[in-house]
C-alpha cells in the first residue's frame, strides 16, 4: 500500500523544482534518439537483408570436389520432396574487356590496351548460370527488371534486358542477343560482318553485368562485344599442370540489379555452358562433364522452419551420397549462412549502435539520480517532518521513488511520442531540408533508395519505453533508500 | 491513580561522538496523565528535547522503557512506532517545521494522509479538507488557507503547526519550545491558543521550555539538569 502523502508530496516536489524538468527532458531525449536512430537503422538493415535475400539462392549446395557433375546431384536433390527446383552454378574468375575504340586509334578490334581506371578494374567473379533453370531458384527476371528502376533513380532511362524473352531455348541458354543487334555491334567494333543484316545469326554468348559496373565500364549498348579472359590449370603430358589462359568473345546482354552491393559490383553472369567450354568441358566433348561448383536450391513454398532445417540436413546427406566415395564433406547453406560475414557485420553494427544509445539512456538515468540525490539532501528536514507526522520509512522512501518514476514515465512517454512522430515524418523533413537548404540528413543516393527506410518496431518501442521507466525507477531507489534510512531526529535538526 | 497516557521509566540515552560515549539522559522517570499539562524546564543541553523525541518515539532509548497507556512501545518495529506516533502524538516544534512547497491547508492535511492509502484518503478527502479548514479557522487562519509558509509570519506558521498537530486527533501533544522563535506578544497568543484547545479537547500536553512564566501556567513542572529529573512534580 502506498500512503496517500507519498504521491501528494512527490508531485509537489516535482512541480516546485525546474530541475526535475531537466531530468525528464534527459529521458525524453534518450528515448527519442533510441527510437528514431534505431528505426532508421532497422529500416536500413531490413532493406539490406531484403537485398541480400533477393540476390541469394534459398539454399546452396557448396564445397563440392573438383570436377563434380551436375546431373547426379540434381537427381539426388530433386528426389527429396522438400525440393522444388535446383539450378547448376559454376564459379570462376575472369577479366572482362569491352572492345571499345580508344580515341583516335582506329577500330576497337585492333585495340590492345586493357581498360582500367584508377579505382576499378575489369576483374570479375564469373558466375555461370543455366538461364533455363536459374529463374526457378532465384528471381533472375526481377534482377533484370530492377536494373531499370535503379538506373531511373540515378536519372538514366533504359530498357531491361530481353535475353530471357528469347523464344528459342537453345538461344536463351546462351543468352544470345537478337541477330540484328549483334550484327550492328560487330560493325561498331570494326569486325567483319555479312553484307545482309538479316543473314546474320548471333554467336557471341551473352554476358549480364551488375549495374554497378556501369560506373567504371561506362554505358554499354546491347550487343557490345567483350573479350572474356580467364585462366585455369590444365594437365600437361608429363603428368603435371600448367596455368593456361582462355579467351572468349561475348556480347553485352544487359544489366542486372539485385540490390546486394557486393554481388552487383563483383559478379558477372555468363551462360554456364560457355564457362564449361572455356574450362575444357564442352558439351560436345564425350570426356566433358556438366561441371558445377555449387547447386542452387529452392525449397517448396510454405515449408515450416523446422521442416526446412530438417531438409537442409537431409539434402547434405543426399548430396554426399551422390558424390564419389571419399569426397570431403559438402555443405548446404541457407541464404543467411551464404552471407554470414556481411550479415554478421551488419548485426554487429546495429548492436554497437544500440549499445551507444543505451549509454545515452544511462546518462539520462544518471541525471535523474543526481537530481533526486540533490532533492533528498535539500529535503533532509522534510524527511524528519514526515517522520514526526507518522510517515513510515518505506512511505518516505516512496516519495522519492515516485519522483523518479513520474520523471521517467513522463520522459519516456514524451520521448516515445516524439520518436514515433519523428520517424513517421523523417522523409518529409529530409525532403524539406533538401529543398530549402540543400542539406540531406540521409543521402539516399548513397544507398540507391527512393526514401529513407524507416521501420518502427512495436517490440523496440515497448522495450525502450519500459527500460527507460525501469531504469528511472532503479536509480531512484538509491536516494529513496537514503531518505528512508535517515534518522528523523538528525533530519529535524538539519539546517 | 489512573495509568498515565505516556510514561518514561529509567530512560537513558547515550550518543557516540567519535570514541566517546556522551550520556544525554541518565535514568529519567516521568509520567504524563491524560489531559495533563506538564512543563519540562531546564537549561539548554539538559536533555529536554532528547527526552521529548524519545517519548514521541522519534528516537529510541539506550535503556529503560517508554510506555503508552502502560504498554511498552519503545522497542516496537519502526513502522508500528510510526503508526502509533501518527495515531496518538502531535508534535509542535520551535521552528514550525512546515513543508515549504505546500500551502497552509496542505501542510495540515498531510497529517490525515499519513496512515491512509491513496484510495482510502480519496474517499474521505472531503471530510479531511473540512476538518483541516475548521482547525485553521479555529487557530485564526481561515483567510490564509492557500498561503505557503514563506508567505506567513512566525506566529501564523506556528498556528499552522498546531492545527497540523491536532488534525489526527492525538491524545498527547509534545511541544518543543513552541514560542522560542516568537516575540513575546505573538508567543502569548500562540500559548493561549494551544492551552485553550488542549483544555477543550482534553489532550495531554508536554511542554518543553525554559520560560519560567510559561511553565507556571502548567499543571506540573519537571526540571531537568544534565540528563536527570531534578524535582518531583509540584502543583501550581
Amino acid at each position: 500500500m502506498i500512503a496517500a502523502f507519498s504521491p501528494f508530496v512527490a508531485l509537489r516536489y516535482l512541480l516546485a523544482r525546474r530541475i526535475s524538468l531537466l531530468a525528464m527532458l534527459g529521458v525524453t531525449f534518450a528515448v527519442w534518439s533510441m527510437i528514431l536512430v534505431n528505426s532508421v537503422f532497422t529500416g536500413f538493415v531490413g532493406e539490406i537483408r531484403a537485398d541480400v535475400r533477393r540476390g541469394t539462392a534459398e539454399l546452396l549446395l557448396t564445397d563440392l570436389p573438383l570436377d563434380t557433375g551436375y546431373e547426379p546431384l540434381r537427381a539426388a536433390l530433386e528426389a527429396d520432396p522438400a525440393v522444388a527446383a535446383t539450378a547448376p552454378r559454376l564459379r570462376h574468375h575472369g577479366l572482362l574487356q569491352p572492345l571499345r575504340t580508344p580515341t583516335g586509334r582506329g577500330p576497337a578490334a585492333a585495340a590492345a590496351e586493357l581498360q582500367f581506371d584508377h579505382t576499378e578494374s575489369g576483374f570479375a567473379l564469373l558466375l555461370g548460370i543455366d538461364p533455363l533453370r536459374e529463374g526457378e531458384v532465384t528471381p533472375l527476371r526481377q534482377w533484370l527488371e530492377r536494373s531499370t528502376e535503379v538506373f531511373a533513380v540515378h536519372g538514366a532511362a533504359l530498357e531491361p534486358s530481353r535475353v530471357l524473352d528469347e523464344p528459342d531455348p537453345a538461344r536463351r541458354e546462351q543468352l544470345l542477343v537478337p541477330d540484328e543487334v549483334e550484327w550492328l555491334a560487330r560493325r561498331r567494333a570494326g569486325l567483319r560482318v555479312d553484307h545482309a543484316r538479316t543473314a546474320h545469326h548471333s554467336t557471341w554468348p551473352g554476358v549480364l553485368l551488375g549495374w554497378r559496373r556501369a560506373y567504371h565500364m561506362g554505358w554499354l549498348r546491347e550487343g557490345d562485344a567483350f573479350d572474356l579472359l580467364t585462366a585455369a590449370s590444365v594437365p600437361t603430358a608429363d603428368g603435371g599442370a600448367r596455368m593456361t589462359t582462355f579467351r572468349a568473345r561475348m556480347a553485352f546482354a544487359g544489366w542486372f540489379a539485385t540490390g546486394y552491393r557486393s554481388f552487383d559490383e563483383n559478379t558477372v553472369l555468363v551462360p554456364i555452358e560457355t564457362l564449361r567450354t572455356i574450362l575444357g568441358h564442352d558439351r560436345a566433348d564425350p570426356q566433358g562433364i556438366d561441371l558445377v561448383t555449387d547447386v542452387a536450391i529452392r525449397l517448396q513454398p510454405d515449408l515450416a522452419p523446422r521442416d526446412a532445417a530438417a531438409a537442409v540436413r537431409r539434402l547434405e546427406d543426399r548430396a554426399q551420397a551422390a558424390l564419389p566415395p571419399g569426397s570431403p564433406p559438402c555443405r548446404v547453406l541457407d541464404w543467411q549462412q551464404q552471407n554470414i560475414v556481411f550479415l554478421g557485420a551488419v548485426a554487429t553494427e546495429q548492436a554497437m549502435m544500440q549499445f551507444v544509445l543505451f549509454v545515452v539512456m544511462l546518462v539520462a538515468a544518471f541525471v535523474i539520480y543526481a537530481v533526486l540525490h540533490m532533492m533528498v539532501v535539500q529535503k533532509w528536514k522534510d524527511v524528519g517532518i514526515l517522520a514526526s507526522l507518522g510517515g513510515t520509512p518505506r512511505a518516505i522512501g516512496a516519495v522519492f521513488v515516485l519522483c523518479g518514476l513520474v520523471t521517467g514515465t513522463l520522459g519516456s512517454a514524451l520521448g516515445t511520442g516524439l520518436g514515433v512522430l519523428s520517424a513517421q515524418n523523417l522523409n518529409t523533413v529530409n525532403d524539406w531540408l533538401f529543398a530549402t537548404c540543400g542539406v540531406e540528413l540521409f543521402p539516399r543516393s548513397l544507398f540507391d533508395l527512393q526514401q529513407v527506410p524507416v521501420r518502427l518496431e512495436t517490440s523496440w518501442l515497448l522495450l525502450v519505453a519500459i527500460a527507460a521507466i525501469a531504469l528511472s525507477l532503479l536509480v531512484a531507489l538509491l536516494p529513496a533508500r537514503k531518505a528512508a534510512r535517515m534518522n528523523p531526529v538528525q533530519a529535524l535538526a538539519h539546517e | 491513580m489512573s495509568t498515565p497516557v505516556l510514561a518514561a521509566h529509567a530512560v537513558t540515552k547515550h550518543y557516540r561522538l567519535g570514541k566517546r560515549e556522551i550520556p544525554v539522559l541518565r535514568g529519567v522517570d516521568l509520567t504524563l496523565q491524560a489531559g495533563e499539562r506538564l512543563a519540562l524546564l531546564g537549561a539548554s543541553g539538559a536533555g529536554k528535547s532528547t527526552l521529548l523525541h524519545v517519548l514521541g518515539l522519534l528516537d529510541q532509548p539506550t535503556s529503560g522503557q517508554v510506555c503508552f497507556d502502560g504498554r511498552p512501545v519503545h522497542d516496537l518495529p519502526i513502522a508500528e512506532r510510526a503508526r502509533l506516533r501518527h495515531a496518538h502524538t502531535g508534535f509542535v516544534f520551535q521552528f514550525y517545521h512546515l513543508i515549504p512547497e505546500l500551502t497552509a491547508l496542505q501542510n495540515v492535511l498531510l497529517a490525515r494522509m499519513m496512515a491512509s492509502s491513496m484510495t482510502g484518503y480519496w474517499r474521505q478527502r472531503g471530510a479531511a479538507r473540512a476538518a483541516a479548514k475548521a482547525l485553521l479557522e479555529q487557530v485564526g487562519l481561515g483567510d490564509r488557507l492557500h498561503h505557503r509558509p514563506a508567505e506567513l509570519s512566525g506566529g501564523e506558521r506556528q498556528r499552522v503547526a498546531i492545527a497540523r498537530a491536532l488534525l489526527a486527533e492525538p491524545r498527547v501533544i509534545l511541544a518543543d519550545e513552541p514560542t522560542g522563535n516568537l516575540d513575546s506578544h505573538t508567543a502569548a497568543g500562540v500559548v493561549d491558543l494551544m492551552f485553550s484547545i488542549q483544555q477543550q479537547r482534553g489532550i495531554a500536553l508536554l511542554l518543553v521550555t525554559h520560560n519560567e512564566d510559561l511553565a507556571r501556567r502548567c499543571d506540573r513542572i519537571v526540571r531537568m539538569q544534565d540528563g536527570v529529573v531534578l524535582a518531583e512534580p509540584t502543583g501550581t
